[in-house]
């Protein structure tokens, strides 16, 4: 290996703008680190030139540890955005001071400088001066300054960022040509999707500061993991749906998961198809592969050898729409396709079906906040203390009906920080509760949504809205308390009556899961109806589920007339209470005798609320 | 030949009036008084003229003068640059204010600077008084007046390479220390050559301002005639002994090296980056 680097991080101040990146390039290979601006990329490069240093973790060159190393002794090569040709000496110094340095005789110099003024097509320039050429050929200078003295490795910083497009193409071309004839290991950073996939042997896309994904470029384009390098490295259309009985479910679609992505029971699943992955036929698709159903074209665009179409498909059950955007205000599924501008124009209703799809790699977890702003901060602490065990991705909405203040955003912002919920995005809304909670899951999947039952109390008396938005939620709610636990280790699973709700042991399973917590599946025997065997068989199979999932379960059966006395006596000795809620479909079934709304207003810890299915 | 149209804007638009009005109020406020000098000095003829440069304490001033021009030039050049690549290339606490400090004399009255170094130097002054014992004492001496014209000129070094230095992207440094440079080597071969028409420049605007130093020097300098007497000086001082021809000739002297500095200042050094 040429070049290692092993769990590098590096901050500046409180931003972690290099997390944990490890990576590996072999001999003689070209890499690309690919990522938008602000993405870390160049500051992984400068740790290997030496000139930033990092924080933690280890850099190899050739084997030898320069983590500590200034920048001389490590023999990189480094080709700026900017040139950087030093503009006092001519185009032979330029490429002569590396070897001036290392004091080679001026015979061998020039022998060297000779041999790179042809590598890089400069013969004839040497006495020309930096101003006297154009960007091109500064930089293909910088490129022969920086082979000039063999470096260990050369490090390529946007090299062709600051030339026009038709140069630019020139001199990826020449680039590619030079380093496959000398076989010098390459670290190239840039921003441009396209120079990556021509230039590479491999890629590496970074996203803040994480390094997401590493593979050659057919792999990432065609078999992404994550949704960022999905549309980063491409068009194409990426809907949500979610996992159950072993298959991905978009709508009319059951598509088989792949090994190399594994996805728990219940969690949501993306499924992505590229622009000409998508067949549009104007009679139903005889064959069996995947159709999504009847479309409308909308929208047709030339572009030269292609022609780019956007359908119209109607709604499809239980899956959102993640990208391409859906316009605001309408409901149904948007597909990019592209076609050969040669083929005969489609169908006005096309049919719509799949060549190729590829299933992402499980997201992790998302959980969606809401904070008022104002009083105790303990739905913030209670998802701080989830997130990062869980390593999910949090977005803190900040709520305040009606008028937000000015300085709102601000205040919820900083709210954030001392829970110390850094990393989460703040986001504002105004009108109801329900509403803007519904406005946040059409944009992004939540795994569970965390909301304070009644700020600044206990929850004797959950508010209105609380109560309102839980029984038409359709994803699990965890509604804190007074108290935010900061560890949960224990997970109180209470199962109904007649058959414990399957999505209750799922999802309460899951979240035992990542946090590591044991669970207690507590189920309550009313003495009136004697002995249940129908409900004991139901609790094995859910003890069954759970040690699948490879969380420590006991069942624990008692003996009450009154479930909610049992339940909240059971409480004290756990961090979070799971309990049935009610489906969309059923509504107003929050009465007072209510179990589920009775343990909300009267456990002191916080209720995960699981919908029925 | 120009298109009609461009000929009837500069007929609207002539120079004539505006330019002739500048002049008019130039001619007054600076080109006058410069004739004025060259004419007193020339109106007794090229021998008299002659006569009165070489009286000995003419002599005296203006070599003593240039060469304290020189000196002052080249020690503010090191530390001026010096100065420079510090305030540019380092973050540091208290760069503001320090960055105000080292711009500073451009600000003060120079019979203030000549009062504080007499105040710190001086036979009663702070330092003065632990030398003087020693034997020590450079006010009205040479060294003081060199002390006197590096404090006034100070800022002109600084103001011609700072602005180099912070143009200056640091991939070019960045560059050298990679190729294997190191900091010495990247100064000398980098960063020095890029700055040469700035430190061309302040060399010259510092070497004019030492050669016609007055407030200052004529209090730290005690005015001793063949001793720490400069031309500005000598002239000042025939000019209240009556002697206007004498101090004509030093002062028409001055003058035409001043015009030389600043052709060179103006040939070579408004866009030192470009000259190659």
């Amino acid at each position: 290996m040429s070049i290692v680097l092993a769990n590098v991080t590096k901050r500046y101040g409180s931003q972690t703008v290099v997390k944990n990146v490890s990576l590996e390039i072999g001999e003689g290979g070209l890499f690309v680190l690919l990522g938008a601006s602000g993405s870390g990329k160049s500051t992984v490069l400068r740790m290997i030139a030496g000139l930033t240093t990092c924080d933690e973790g280890r850099i190899l060159i050739k084997g030898r540890d320069v983590t500590h190393l200034a920048p001389q002794p490590r023999g990189t090569g480094l080709v700026f955005q900017n040139y950087s040709i030093f503009r006092h000496m001519t185009v032979a110094e330029n490429i002569e001071f590396g070897l001036k340095i290392r004091k080679v005789a001026s015979v061998q110099r020039a022998k060297r400088r000779d041999e790179l003024l042809e590598l890089v097509g400069l013969t004839g320039y040497g006495d020309r001066y930096p101003h006297q050429i154009s960007g091109g050929q500064q930089q293909r200078v910088a490129l022969a300054r920086a082979l000039a003295y063999e470096p260990s490795v050369l490090l390529l910083d946007e090299p062709l960022g600051a030339l026009d497009v038709k140069i630019r193409a020139q001199l990826r071309r020449s680039l590619k040509e030079i380093q496959r004839r000398l076989r010098v290991t390459t670290l190239l950073v840039t921003h441009d999707q396209e120079e990556a996939y021509e230039l590479a042997d491999r890629i590496g896309v970074m996203d803040r500061g994480t390094l997401l994904e590493v593979g050659v470029p057919e792999e990432l384009y065609h078999r992404p993991r994550t949704l960022y390098v999905a549309s980063f490295l491409g068009g194409g259309t990426v809907l949500a749906g979610r996992v159950a009985n072993g298959l991905a479910h978009f709508g009319p679609l059951s598509l088989p998961i792949p090994a190399e992505v594994p996805h728990e029971e219940g969690a949501s699943a993306e499924l992505l198809f590229r622009p000409e992955h998508v067949i549009l036929s104007s009679d139903p698709p005889a064959s069996n592969g995947p159709v999504l159903g009847k479309g409308r074209v909308v929208e047709q665009t030339f572009s030269g050898a292609a022609r780019r179409l956007r359908l119209h498909l109607p709604h499809l059950p239980s899956t959102r729409q993640v990208s391409p955007a859906v316009a605001f205000g309408e409901q149904g599924i948007v597909i990019e396709t592209s076609i050969p501008a040669s083929a005969p124009a489609p169908a006005d209703e096309p049919w719509v079906s799949l060549r190729n799809w590829a299933i992402l790699g499980q997201a992790p977890p998302r959980l969606l906040v809401i904070d008022t702003g104002s009083g105790p901060l303990t739905s913030l602490h209670t998802a701080s203390a989830l997130a990062g065990p869980m390593r999910a991705s949090v977005i803190v909405l900040g709520y305040a009906r009606g008028d937000a203040p000015e300085d709102f955003r601000d205040t919820v912002a900083h709210r954030a920080q001392s829970a110390e919920l850094n990393e989460a995005e703040v986001h504002i809304g105004t009108s109801d509760l329900p509403i803007q909670i519904a406005t946040e899951s059409a944009n992004t999947l939540f795994d569970f949504i965390i909301l304070s039952g009644n700020p600044g109390a206990a929850k004797a008396g959950l508010k209105p809205d609380v109560v309102s938005f839980l029984e038409g939620a359709d994803t699990p709610v965890i509604v804190v308390a007074a108290e935010a636990p900061k560890r949960f280790e224990r997970i109180l699973i209470c199962t109904r009556a007649g058959e414990p709700g399957k999505n209750d042991i799922r999802i309460g399973g899951r979240l035992a899961r990542h946090l590591g917590a044991q669970v207690t599946l507590l189920h309550i025997q009313q003495p009136e109806l004697g002995e249940q065997p129908l409900a004991r068989r139901h609790l094995e199979m859910a003890s069954a589920t759970l040690s699948g999932l490879e969380v420590q379960n006991t069942i624990r059966t008692y003996p009450d007339p009154s479930p909610a006395e049992a339940i909240l006596r059971e409480a004290a000795k756990h961090d979070l209470i799971v309990v049935g809620g009610h489906g969309p479909e059923v509504q107003s079934l929050f009465s007072r005798d209510d179990i589920t709304l009775q343990v909300l207003m009267r456990v002191p810890c916080p209720v995960l609320v699981v919908p029925a299915e | 030949m120009n298109p009609p149209v461009s000929v009837t804007t500069r007929r609207l638009h002539s120079p004539v009036f505006p330019v002739s009005m500048l002049v008019l109020v130039l001619l007054p406020l600076l080109l006058l008084p410069l004739a004025a000098v060259f004419i007193f000095a020339f109106r007794g003829g090229a021998v008299a003229f002659l006569a009165a440069l070489k009286a000995p304490d003419a002599q005296f001033a203006l070599r003593f003068s240039i060469v304290m021009a020189f000196a002052t030039a080249a020690v503010n050049a090191v530390i001026g640059t010096f100065a420079a690549y510090v305030l540019s290339k380092y973050s540091f606490r208290g760069k503001r204010p320090l960055n105000i400090v080292v711009n500073l004399p451009v600000a003060i009255p120079t019979v203030v600077v000549g009062t504080s170094l007499l105040l710190l130097w001086g036979p009663i002054g702070l330092l003065g008084r632990l030398l003087e014992p020693l034997g020590l004492q450079p006010m009205f001496t040479p060294a003081g007046v060199l002390l006197a014209h590096l404090f006034v000129t100070f800022p002109y070094m600084l103001g011609a390479v700072k602005p180099l230095l912070d143009e200056l992207e640091t991939t070019y440094e960045e560059a050298a220390y990679t190729i294997g440079a190191s900091r010495w080597q990247t100064f000398w071969h980098v960063i020095l050559p890029a700055l040469r028409g700035g430190i061309f420049s302040g060399t010259l605007l510092t070497f004019a301002h030492s050669l016609g130093e007055f407030g200052a020097t004529v209090m730290v300098s005690g005015n001793l005639r063949l001793r720490t007497q400069t031309a500005p000086l000598y002239i000042f001082a025939q000019f209240e002994a009556g002697n206007i021809a004498g101090a004509n000739a030093v002062a028409a002297v001055l003058a035409v090296l001043s015009f030389v500095i600043f052709f060179f200042l103006l040939r070579y050094a408004v866009r030192p980056t470009r000259a190659s």
